[in-house]
């Protein structure tokens, strides 16, 4: 008597549920020849990445493939993996991940191309033998190249600076320093570095050390922050001590985070990436190594709309960063 | 009281079968919508990917069946995978040696949440939420926050992601726990007594029960699987670090409450357990298949939940029966 109440119910459901959804069975079919490229951010509701799928549904557009865009909501380190093998099974061309957990996501993603699936990392890498390319945002050459290039035009190629950094013990930290130290002294003799100091990625720290800066090194001209945290924090800074415009502020962050500062003159540069073009470029690899045209000996490859790219090993590079200013700083939202 | 104990077993009998049918019905629906859903592939998939989470699941029945709560298994895990990663590591023992340490960290967790419920007569909420943060202070601390264990020997990480006949590798290990756990609840004085613990405790006390013993059972039994959990979580994924397994206490619940288990205690069932652990875990891997959003898998869990508990009373408004014959329980 009981389970035949449950039916009822059951079957009710099945014809509100299943009418809905399954007019998609008829329309995937026809279009299996269609290439599926399943993209993953670190996460989800994340507004760099989402300005990322801003470029990767261009690309998915232009070149009519079938993007799915997925990640974790939540900080479950597993859920990478699981939608990873999720995908596998469900058969798509290839995946481009960006890695929130390296050696984890690493074990789902071999096992993606040990089923014959294309990998592509951006933004943030696996092991080597567990993706055929890497899309590279920036070189830490091209990061210090930008950083030292940026304050050399703005303090005239003469005079004192500083930089801020997270810790002195961090490894990438430490690799952008050499280069910006490599770029200055072959290219900028004139310019001075007074002053390296740590700000343990806080921006409250940031700031406490740039308002010690300012008073102990009264002839600076620039402060250098090479930590996200630390752009708006060394702002903050330099707006309390009324120095803005005189001692200026530059750094590698995102846009939303410095907006309110370079509108207000505090700021002056703030140095990243095209995060939509990041979102283009790994599309378009993806595609390109799917169909074959892309092959791991290639030197360049060309994509789309955006053009040429040099490929140095197995690594893609998007090239030189992206300067915000007061000018463009409006366009991006992340 | 015996006949209004029948009358609420048979009714949750009745609600395992409704949950079976929703079951059917979400496999339906996904075979239809998902071209690859209905393979062997993806149902080993799904199994391997629903095997931590149903460990803990399996072994917050016995505690909520008592009345009880656990919130802690989650943080247990990653204190144990990285506990696990420590022995293996810096101690430089051998993998069985770590995998004993892990499950034996985590009886000490267990225990220790017992000892505050039962002997300190604490309540299991808040003793759990206090351990919940706890343990997952502990492997972040004893980590920082950042150290991460990984580059396990290929013979451990075959539990996690190899095969056995076929089968994900991890899935006999599961089966031996669910098979051990449903004898515990339904074929023992144990189960018996769990029932009756969580229906009237006081009850079960006058009758000669001794309460305080069975009841720190439940949680050491809970710390010992949230151990064997971390091991295996750590084999799937190749790495042990602090962050591991969060979330899990709520999903581990939820799929108990979803099988048909009283959160009040007193009924339920391990097989429930093992249908609401499906139901979820289908739900979340089918939605990929039909291609629909991750997060919408969170809404139709909570909106699943919520049928599964009014339908038995839904069922009998528009229908009009409400009678429930008296059955009784094998």
């Amino acid at each position: 008597m009981k389970p035949l109440q449950y039916l009822y119910f059951a079957a009710l459901l099945a014809i509100v549920g299943c009418g809905k959804t399954s007019p998609n069975t008829g329309s995937t079919s026809p279009q299996e020849k269609k290439l599926t490229i399943a993209l993953m951010p670190k996460s989800k509701g994340n507004g760099y990445f989402i300005s990322c799928k801003k470029g990767a549904d261009r690309a998915a557009k232009e070149f009519g493939v079938d993007l799915i865009f997925d990640g974790p909501t939540d900080p479950d380190p597993a859920k990478q993996n699981e939608i990873i093998e999720n995908w596998i099974t469900l058969g798509v061309d290839a995946i481009a991940a960006a890695c929130e957990n390296k050696d984890a996501i690493s074990t789902a993603l071999r096992k993606a191309r040990a089923k014959g699936i294309k990998v592509i990392t951006y933004d943030s890498d696996a092991a080597p033998d567990a993706r055929d390319f890497f899309v590279n945002q920036a070189t830490p050459e091209g990061i210090a190249n930008a950083l030292m290039d940026e304050a050399a035009r703005l303090c005239g190629n003469e005079g004192e600076f500083a930089i801020i950094t997270a810790s002195l013990t961090a490894a990438n930290m430490n690799e952008w320093q050499k280069y910006i130290e490599i770029r200055r002294s072959s290219n900028f003799p004139n310019l001075k570095m007074v002053a390296l100091r740590p700000c343990d990625d806080l921006k409250d720290r940031a700031q406490a050390e740039a308002t010690a800066l300012l008073s102990a090194n009264p002839n600076l001209k620039l402060i250098m922050a090479i930590c996200s945290p630390a752009v708006p924090g060394a702002a903050e800074a330099v707006k309390q001590a009324g120095k803005a415009g005189k001692v200026k502020v530059i750094g590698l962050g995102l846009p939303s985070e410095n907006r309110r500062y370079v509108k207000e003159g505090v700021t002056d540069t703030v140095i990243l990436w095209r995060t939509e073009d990041l979102g283009y470029l790994t599309v378009c690899a993806a595609r390109a190594l799917a169909t074959g045209s892309l092959k791991p000996t290639d030197h360049n490859f060309k994509a789309g709309a955006l053009g040429e790219f040099a490929v140095q090993g197995d690594n893609i590079l998007l090239g030189k960063p992206f300067l915000f200013n007061k000018d463009n700083i409006d366009q991006f939202d992340f | 009281m015996a006949l209004a104990k029948s009358n609420q077993q048979s009714r949750w009998r009745s609600h395992e079968a409704g949950l079976l049918l929703i079951l059917m019905l979400e496999w339906l629906c996904f075979a239809l919508t998902g071209a690859r859903f209905a393979t062997l592939d993806n149902t080993f998939d799904l199994l391997r990917h629903s095997v931590e989470i149903g460990l803990l699941a399996l072994a917050m029945t016995p505690v909520i069946l008592t009345g009880g709560i656990d919130l802690s298994v989650g943080s247990l895990l990653a204190l144990c995978a990285i506990l696990f990663g420590k022995i293996w590591r810096d101690a430089q023992q051998p993998i069985w040696i770590a995998a004993a340490g892990a499950i034996g960290f985590g009886a000490l967790g267990g225990a220790l949440n017992a000892t505050l419920i039962t002997r300190l007569r604490l309540p299991a909420l808040i003793v759990t939420l206090a351990t919940f943060s706890l343990f997952r202070g502990l492997a972040e601390a004893i980590t920082h926050g950042v150290d991460t264990f990984t580059g396990f020997p290929q013979s451990f990480l075959r539990l996690g992601q190899g095969q056995w006949l076929g089968l994900p590798a991890q899935a006999p290990l599961f089966l031996i726990v669910s098979i051990g756990i449903w004898l515990l609840v339904h074929w023992t004085t144990f189960g018996r007594s769990w029932r009756a613990i969580g229906f009237a405790t006081e009850g079960a006390r006058y009758a000669g029960l001794r309460v305080e013993r069975r009841v720190a059972m439940t949680y050491v039994l809970s710390g010992v699987i949230a151990g064997l959990a971390a091991i295996i979580y750590t084999s799937r994924l190749g790495q042990a670090k602090a962050d591991a397994g969060t979330g899990y206490e709520f999903l581990a619940i939820t799929a108990v409450v979803l099988g048909g288990t009283s959160i009040f205690g007193g009924a339920g069932s391990v097989h429930g357990t093992l249908l609401g652990i499906a139901a979820i875990a289908v739900l979340g891997n089918g939605l990929v298949h039909a291609r629909q959003p991750r997060e919408v898998a969170g809404m139709l869990t909570g909106a699943l939940l919520i049928l599964a508990l009014s339908l038995p009373a839904l069922a009998s408004r528009f229908i009009g029966t409400n009678s429930i014959e008296p059955r009784m329980n094998p």
